[in-house]
């Protein structure tokens, strides 16, 4: 398995589609496949406002990559309307691309999914798409240990403070698995233009860097991995110790692995 | 419906609900609140904007912009916050008996409330569209502690019962109500869990006439797997209750292969008799499918039988059979002369023979509040 560490510089569509174009040798195909005439979910991170967000020029570059591949419909979103605000985004939510959130009219939940310990209600923009990428943002977390692409579908369920015991450990692989995830998922990226790595998930300036980066690939397990390694090597870089000597080393995406999620074994190239 | 639906409704003219939660009485738009920003009891600040809860076992160590886990309190900026102070959810006026209370002030109403939101997840909750929701989510209305008091006075409940949800998580707005409630000569009680910390318990105790706690097992594995809390702060919860003087009643839901093991209902009626007395009544309740049990029958009115057998040879005097309605075991005994003091079909009540807390029959002193 492939991941791509992008660095943006230009546009962040050209920096997606240099990405792409190692991960697939014919990227076309693989948006023709999974999004033409699709309806995607475009699942960004929008808890810490603006400094810590998924940034608004990525998550719509995208959007217009899939729209241009003849998707249907594209819904970037998160949990508020007022959070997606706060982080910068311009709520639209007529036309096939819609920026919008679990709480705008017309939307919600959709019905109770159990799987293992998950009991949730799904939002019905995850219910309803056929494809989904996870936007999410590099971040430390003071229970997850990190807080990366899988976490993200954390923001599609109506009870996520249900699943923080035990280092999130085993919910959220557990919640991945759930069938409006797993059979959706197609891409996670990780916004690491900046970076939380300590104190997270909320702003802290102090731990606070911009590496200028984007992590990229199909598998959440992998792309995940490499999201917490970064973490570590910046926290070793600023002298403040390695998340398992605080406990809170993010077990769940070995468990991810142990559950058939991704690997923790692949291939990086830095582009 | 059809992905293609979902699309067209998106930008269309159908709405949709939020999360399908009860109505409220009277609602209007005009009634569903916002968020509060009350400041909340039993915390800590810690370094870094973060804050401690200490309001229950769990202890959540809350960062800023973050929840504890029972997805009410919020941490903004180093404060901590109840979001559902003054935020009722769900109001009704039940007879005392549905909660189930079988001692104390038989045939009266309790005015009854909740707010969203619960400090643990049991997988066979049966309000879980409210009690498993943020506020957010939840329908609400503006209902601070002082109207709550004035609505049950004005429909002459004499009791206000926090229940539905788990209270302890709105215990800001429970013990402010309570207080209002008292001046107005109205009792409170609570329905709960009880995964509570001694000190909050403690001002709860102090601020209720009666206790109604469920006992959900009596093993530490069944809490951590099923509950997602801990047994051992429940039975000191017990314990303190039982040593406040306040009306205490146990209900046991039995779950068919998960804790009807008839070794753990006898070792639980002994501690029972040892820890809080022989006089308190115990309820074994019948399961229903719900929520993540869905795949789980309906309790064997058998297994409900055997256990009250069970507890009553162990020497609880008062044991009852629940959510069976006509069933003998719902009405009350005489321990002396076992005739049948009070007479219930389901939440009503049939015939009281019970004058100045004595039965009528016998003059054996029957316990609780009975005026």
């Amino acid at each position: 398995m492939k991941v791509a560490i992008v660095r943006v510089r230009g546009s962040f569509k050209d920096s997606i589609l240099k990405g792409l174009s190692y991960l697939f040798p014919s990227y076309k195909a693989w948006l023709k496949k999974y999004f033409r005439g699709k309806f995607a979910s475009l699942k960004v991170n929008t808890l810490s406002g603006k400094l810590l967000s998924t940034t608004p020029q990525l998550s719509l570059s995208l959007a217009q990559i899939i729209l241009e591949a003849f998707g249907d419909e594209v819904a970037v979103w998160d949990r508020q309307e007022e959070e997606m605000k706060r982080a910068g985004y311009d709520i639209k939510r007529r036309g096939s691309l819609k920026v919008i959130a679990t709480d705008s009219p017309r939307v919600g939940y959709g019905r109770l999914r159990v799987n293992g310990d998950i009991g949730s209600l799904f939002s019905k923009i995850q219910e309803y798409a056929d494809s989904s990428v996870s936007l999410a943002v590099l971040k430390d977390h003071d229970l997850a240990g990190v807080t990366l692409s899988m976490k993200n579908y954390y923001g599609a369920v109506h009870n996520p403070n249900k699943y923080h015991d035990n280092g999130c450990d085993p919910f959220i692989p557990e919640l991945f698995s759930c069938e409006p995830v797993v059979t959706k998922h197609r891409m996670s990226i990780i916004d690491a233009t900046k970076v939380q790595f300590h104190r997270g998930p909320s702003y802290h300036v102090r731990w606070y860097a911009k590496p200028g980066l984007l992590i990229m690939g199909e598998d959440p397990v992998a792309v995940d991995h490499l999201g917490w390694k970064m973490i570590e090597k910046l926290r070793a870089k600023a002298g403040l110790p390695p998340l398992k000597n605080e406990n809170r080393e993010p077990k769940w995406i070995f468990t991810a692995e142990k559950m058939g999620l991704g690997s923790t074994k692949y291939e990086v190239e830095e582009i | 419906m059809k992905r293609r639906d979902f699309i067209k409704i998106l930008g269309g003219t159908l709405v949709f609900p939020v999360i399908e939660v009860p109505k409220l009485k009277g609602q209007s738009p005009n009634h569903v609140s916002s968020l509060s920003s009350h400041e909340a009891r039993y915390y800590k600040k810690l370094p870094d904007r973060r804050i401690q809860c200490l309001l229950c076992p769990r202890k959540c160590i809350v960062g800023d912009k973050e929840r504890g886990y029972c997805g009410v309190r919020e941490n903004r900026g180093g404060k901590y916050i109840s979001l559902v102070y003054g935020k009722a959810c769900s109001i009704a006026i039940d007879p005392i008996e549905k909660k189930p209370f079988f001692h104390f002030l038989p045939g009266k109403n309790a005015f009854s409330m909740a707010t969203a939101g619960c400090n643990v997840n049991c997988k066979f909750c049966q309000n879980w569209q409210i009690s498993q929701v943020r506020p957010e989510e939840a329908r609400s209305l503006n209902l601070p502690p002082s109207k709550i008091a004035s609505l049950a006075y004005r429909y002459m409940a004499p009791i206000i019962a926090y229940t539905y949800t788990e209270p302890i998580i709105f215990v800001e707005y429970m013990l402010d109500t309570a207080e209002q409630a008292s001046k107005l000569g109205i009792r409170n009680v609570i329905v709960t869990g009880a995964h509570v910390n001694p000190e909050p318990w403690k001002d709860i105790l102090n601020a209720m006439d009666g206790v109604k706690i469920d006992l959900k097992a009596f093993t530490e594995d069944f809490y951590r797997k099923i509950v997602r809390g801990h047994l051992k702060p429940v039975l000191n919860a017990i314990v303190a209750a039982a040593k406040s003087g306040k009306w205490l009643e146990i209900v046991y839901l039995v779950i068919p292969t998960l804790n009807d093991n008839m070794d753990d209902i006898k070792r639980m009626s002994r501690w029972l008799v040892r820890e809080v007395g022989k006089d308190v009544p115990l309820h074994f309740s019948r399961f229903f499918p719900m929520y993540m049990l869905k795949n789980l029958p309906a309790t064997p009115v058998k297994t409900l039988e055997r256990a009250r057998e069970i507890a009553m040879s162990e020497g609880m005097k008062f044991v009852y059979v629940g959510n069976v309605p006509g069933h003998p075991g719902e009405s009350t005994y005489c321990p002396k002369c076992g005739k049948t003091v009070i007479k219930r079909v389901g939440y009503k009540i049939k015939e009281i023979h019970i004058k100045n807390g004595k039965c009528e029959y016998c003059g054996e002193p029957i316990p609780g509040v009975w005026s």
